[in-house]
């Protein structure tokens, strides 16, 4: 946030002593580069290759993989993995754009699927299509969101990271103090709103759910199951014009009604960390959200129930949202090296590793039957109906414009979430901006 | 850069007799004390040298760069375009930029009149010998010393429509819950309310710094005449504090056109844009929409309004001054 002030400001006292630091480094690197490009990254000397590993994950996430990168560096001695750099996965996006404009990048990334398209319009986006398809696991026995969420056009641009869908958790002592009976797989989103209706009591201050009202990006994917079930889609084919324009508003009628019955609680903070806390203090029905919330609700001990999310159709859909590691270009030796490590932490016996300590769905079909994972399904209550739910899940279409889609839509949203529009109104304004913005030639 | 200063050097090895100039040889001296000249300059030059790099290295640099970036559309990630002035005419028809805009200046022009009346107010009332005044001065200025993500932070819990105490204490007060940050309608005031419980105490301490240099011999003259408290205020402490005032007047002026920090861990310029700032607005642009250039030009706009400011109340102050001076010659 402060390099944006800083066109206009003095720098601090630490960015001239950080700034200084650097101008010495160019110095230092300018000089080395005349006789020995590339020589950093260690191969040129024969010892081993350092790569840069962003993996933006904090606690247990944080944890997981520093444990597994350990495990990778004992038995690849020519490979050395600094995992110190970057942020958290949060502002990810915002520093790989600065160090790719800088030229001084990582050489894997922890970028959200969502992200993907406009950071892989970089040429120094490493393109991993043979790496992936000749691995020793089949492309094909990976989930197809996780899948699709790297794959731009014929080409795929990233690993899968990280696998998730959303389905409901209810709180089943607020199910029974309410007299509702738990919701059963199948059921319609008249259903859902009744049920968050009946659970909803003003006095003891229990909301029957919730929905995260900042308009970013948590706001608006939980929308586009809701949309694709009614037949729409993000965007339009052809790609000049939102994909929702007719089914957006029954959409966003659900929404509404669980306005106009106060049923909702809206977390006016950005994150959506107050959400949660709602539901994990015992004050909310239901809860639309991923397995990674899965820890967290064990661990306040709550009785709960997870269910797929309800539909119009009957038919089952729900959204998964990948995330990707993201190989970048810094010469051959480190992007072999980065390939390595990847390939290495893709496979079943690492990946199932990963996905019982950072809570991720398993990557591919393959690590789901391992018996590591069975074991945790049978540990953890509900957490094979996330894995269920990846049959029928979509995944955002990896189109530069989605950033423009993804505010419009959030704004509409907060519209109705507030009570300040109807949905036609919010749509309506929702279709102009985003129309607009996907007309601009990308 | 001005002119470098004199070196305490020894001018020449060879011991000089001040008494005798003609011992020297006069065809010598110019080309002696010229190349000593430029030997002195050269070791100045090698000791400011590391200041000059980092100057023009972290600010000459990015300013000129992000001129030359506003007339080009860049994603930061790709090769950019040169599009000349496009950038600069798209923010004019941004219906975005211009809300940015208005509610920038919305927030500038409660914030700051508010902020130095009050800090004005409160530096009177704590320049009296009362008891306890240096506590209170202190916990005026606490405020201030916070940072603006924990201020944000802090106050996010304190106005949660839901669960905030404050809500809590208008129920006890019968009166009906309010939106808060959360409300369109209330989210920039209440910005303006956080910034002004933290900046007020910056204006007290200024304030009372130089409300010990109003001259006691001109209070006690003016007594001695018969003013009042009203016209010692109007006629003898208020003028002295005129250079002051603008002073502040400019600092909070270009702190509330640049505030950031607290939009983005309170609202993140929601709801429904009614708290985007300009400089939200720019990293909105540079960072989510990927669009650079475009967030390039309105830093740029911003950077144009700022000097305005700048050389206007210049200009104002160094008009007193002139008058002042008149006045006393």
């Amino acid at each position: 946030m402060g390099a944006v002030r800083h066109i206009t400001s003095s720098p601090s006292r630490r960015d001239v002593l950080r700034g200084g630091a650097l101008a010495l480094a160019a110095m230092a690197g300018a000089s080395v580069s005349g006789c020995a490009s590339g020589a950093d990254d260690g191969a040129a000397a024969g010892g081993p290759v350092t790569i840069e590993l962003w993996h933006g994950q904090t606690d247990v996430g944080r944890e997981a993989i520093e444990r597994l990168v350990a495990d990778f560096e004992r038995a690849h001695p020519d490979i050395k993995i600094d995992t110190g750099g970057g942020v958290l996965a949060d502002a990810m996006l915002q520093k790989v754009t600065a160090a790719l404009a800088a030229g001084s990048y990582p050489d894997i990334a922890y970028i959200f699927g969502s992200d993907l398209a406009n950071v892989a319009r970089s040429p120094q986006v490493v393109d991993l299509t043979d790496m992936m398809s000749s691995g020793p696991t089949p492309w094909t026995d990976y989930w197809a969101p996780a899948r699709a969420a790297v794959t731009l056009g014929d080409k795929i641009k990233a690993a899968p990271a990280l696998l998730d869908s959303l389905a409901v958790v209810c709180n089943k002592k607020v199910f029974s103090a309410a007299g509702v009976d738990l919701p059963k797989e199948g059921w319609t989103w008249q259903e859902f709103t009744e049920t968050a209706k009946r659970l909803t009591d003003k006095g003891s201050g229990t909301f029957g759910t919730g929905w995260p009202g900042t308009g970013d990006e948590d706001t608006v994917w939980r929308m586009w199951p809701l949309i694709w079930d009614l037949g729409g889609d993000v965007i339009a084919p052809g790609g000049r014009e939102i994909g929702f324009a007719t089914t957006g508003e029954r959409a966003l009628e659900v929404v509404r009604t669980l306005v106009g019955d106060a049923s909702v609680y809206v977390d006016p903070k950005p994150g959506s960390e107050q959400m949660y806390k709602v539901f994990l203090a015992g004050r909310m029905g239901m809860v639309i959200t991923g397995p990674w919330q899965l820890p967290d609700i064990v661990g306040a001990e709550i009785d709960y129930h997870v269910v797929p999310l309800p539909s119009f159709s009957g038919k089952p859909i729900t959204i998964s949202g990948p995330d990707t590691w993201t190989v970048f270009d810094n010469g051959e030796a480190r992007v072999k090296a980065a390939r390595t490590f990847l390939a290495w932490l893709m496979q079943p016996e690492q990946d199932v590793r990963w996905d019982v300590e950072a809570g991720s769905l398993p990557l591919s079909k393959r690590t789901q039957s391992l018996p590591a994972w069975s074991k945790q399904v049978e540990k953890t209550e509900g957490l094979s109906v996330f894995v269920k739910t990846l049959e029928t899940a979509r995944v955002r279409p990896n189109d530069p414009a989605y950033p423009h889609v993804s505010k419009a839509l959030g704004e509409a949203v907060v519209a109705v979430l507030l009570g300040k529009s109807t949905p036609a109104e919010a749509l309506s304004a929702c279709a102009a901006k985003a129309n607009t913005a996907l007309r601009v030639p990308r | 850069m001005s002119r470098l200063p004199t070196p305490i050097t020894v001018a020449d090895r060879a011991p000089e007799r001040p008494g005798k100039p003609s011992a020297r040889r006069p065809e010598h001296r110019p080309r002696r004390g010229l190349t000593l000249r430029r030997h002195e300059a050269v070791t100045a030059w090698a000791f400011v040298s590391p200041a000059v790099l980092i100057i023009i290295g972290l600010s000459v640099v990015p300013v000129v760069w992000s001129l030359l970036l506003s007339f080009q559309a860049d994603d930061l990630v790709t090769p950019s375009v040169w599009v000349g002035l496009d950038n600069y005419r798209a923010l004019a028809e941004d219906p975005g930029f211009g809300q940015a805009v208005r509610n920038t200046l919305l927030y500038t022009a409660l914030y700051v009149p508010l902020s130095v009346g009050l800090g004005l107010a409160l530096a009177l009332v704590l320049n009296r010998r009362i008891r306890l005044v240096g506590l209170y001065r202190t916990l005026f200025f606490v405020p201030f010393i916070i940072s603006a993500t924990v201020q944000g932070t802090l106050f996010s819990f304190i106005l949660d429509p839901e669960f905030g105490a404050a809500n809590s204490v208008l129920h006890a007060l019968g009166i009906s819950p309010q939106g808060f940050l959360s409300d369109p309608a209330q989210a920039l005031f209440v910005l303006v309310g956080i910034t002004l419980w933290s900046g007020t105490g910056f204006c007290v301490v200024v304030y009372l710094a130089a409300l010990q240099d109003v001259p006691p011999s001109l209070i006690e003259a003016a007594r001695l005449d018969g003013a009042g408290r009203w016209h010692l205020l109007r006629h003898i402490t208020l003028p002295t504090l005129a250079p002051i005032s603008v002073f502040l007047v400019l600092w909070q002026t270009i702190s509330a056109l640049q505030v950031f920090d607290l939009v983005y861990v309170t609202t993140k310029g929601g709801p429904l844009g009614a708290t985007t700032v300009i400089v939200y607005f720019i990293w909105e642009q540079a960072f989510k929409n990927f669009a650079a250039g475009y967030g390039a030009a309105a830093a740029y706009v911003l950077a144009l309004a700022l000097l305005v400011v700048g050389v206007g109340l210049r200009a104002v102050r160094s008009r007193e001054r002139r008058r002042l001076e008149g006045a006393t010659s």
